[in-house]
């Protein structure tokens, strides 16, 4: 079945010509999102753990914290990682790829299930985390459709599972992000997960 | 930044299927016990029967209801756009749309591929419809569900902005596999 429209979107709206102030101004204040009180409970504990660090040097007290570092991380989602130095930080400064607790062989077999879910179904429900790791690789493939010569097309095959997915894709990328430059996806946030607490969100194709 | 915006524009009903509009009146849906918010998902099981739809407003108000559904057959490929589910006219306000009249039966959410929003729009009623609004031009009432149009539906009976909306999201139910212990 072919995994993209034929027909154009509808011309009455372009996400191009709003501005997000307007829906703002126009529409009535909604309660804020809990996200914010969330990290503003987090900002005060990660500022306590740092201080402490910064009062200790030498070698052996070092690595005592390295090995909590280490426990606390695995336990809790990563809320303070370790640079190269071995010094805790609760921000993200400078980690470039997610890993999603996987190996990189299964962590690629994952992407690639999903970016071919994604082009087949339009629109996923997923963890957030693995919502936005996978943006890069349906963009990826879209841009490798938007080429569309006989060399991407076999790169495309080599990362999506099921071929008539991608030639679907190749025939009908040209109408349909023909004058979108990047920014394919769209990741909306939803309730979390009832078996494990874990943040969903819906991934679809814009 | 994400929490200001309307969860109807992050979702694209707005756009999609609608107009930008200012709410006026509250809504409520509820299925069976489970209560509707924007963006939340409803198992087409739970959704097969009518929803209990309770429009605030005083009793002269008159109020269309219409359900449709912008991602038919598949949100990748909507060429369906937008298939009704529900069309109830001359609702009174404060009350459910069982006291209006039913121009197109409820049939309940059925996504085949991938998931799907169900959006539900209520328009205020400058004048009593009479005659069952015809949904497109010279088109017997029953014909067909698929591509209908809000804009132009609205347009063609001077029902102007919608006062309130609101979607849901279902996917197909999985039925019970048997899996073969390992």
């Amino acid at each position: 079945m072919a995994a993209f429209p034929s027909a154009s979107p509808s011309p009455a709206i372009s996400a191009s010509t709003w501005r997000m102030a307007s829906p703002r101004a126009a529409l009535p204040a909604l309660r804020p999102s809990p996200g914010g009180r969330l990290r503003s409970s987090f900002a005060p504990a990660a500022a306590a753990s740092v201080g402490c660090l910064g009062s200790f040097s030498g070698l052996a007290p070092v690595s005592n914290l390295l090995s909590l570092g280490a426990e606390n991380s695995s336990f809790e989602h990563r809320l303070f990682g370790i640079d190269a130095r071995g010094r805790i930080v609760a921000m993200r400064h400078g980690r470039r790829v997610p890993k999603l607790n996987r190996p990189p062989d299964q962590r690629k077999a994952l992407l690639r299930g999903l970016t071919t879910q994604l082009l087949k179904h339009g629109r996923i429900k997923t963890t957030k985390p693995r919502a936005k790791a996978m943006r890069k690789y349906v963009e990826k493939m879209i841009t490798l459709a938007k080429d569309g010569s006989l060399h991407k097309r076999r790169q495309a095959l080599a990362f999506i599972y099921e071929k008539h997915i991608v030639h679907a894709l190749f025939a009908e990328v040209a109408d349909r992000y023909g004058d979108r430059e990047g920014g394919y996806t769209r990741i909306i946030p939803t309730f979390p997960r009832r078996g494990d607490n874990a943040p969903m969100a819906y991934i679809e194709l814009v | 930044m994400a929490a200001h915006v309307d969860p109807l524009v992050v979702g694209m009903v707005i756009g999609d299927v609608v107009d930008l509009f200012v709410r006026t009146v509250a809504m409520s849906v509820r299925f069976g016990t489970k209560d509707l918010t924007n963006g939340c998902e409803i198992k087409p099981s739970m959704a097969a029967a009518a929803p209990a739809v309770q429009i605030a407003g005083r009793a002269n108000d008159l109020f269309t209801l219409v359900m449709t559904d912008p991602d038919a057959p598949s949100p990748s490929e909507p060429t369906m756009r937008e298939l009704i589910h529900w069309l109830v006219v001359n609702i009174p306000g404060g009350a459910d749309p069982c006291q209006g009249e039913t121009v197109m039966p409820y049939l309940g959410p059925c996504p085949p591929v991938g998931i799907h929003r169900y959006v539900l729009v209520v328009y205020q009623q400058k004048a009593r419809f009479m005659a069952p609004p015809a949904l497109a031009p010279g088109v017997e009432v029953e014909a067909s569900r698929a591509r209908f149009r809000n804009r132009a539906f609205a347009d063609r009976h001077d029902l102007g902005l919608p006062v309130a909306a609101m979607y849901f999201n279902a996917q197909k139910e999985l039925a019970n596999r048997h899996r073969p212990p390992r």
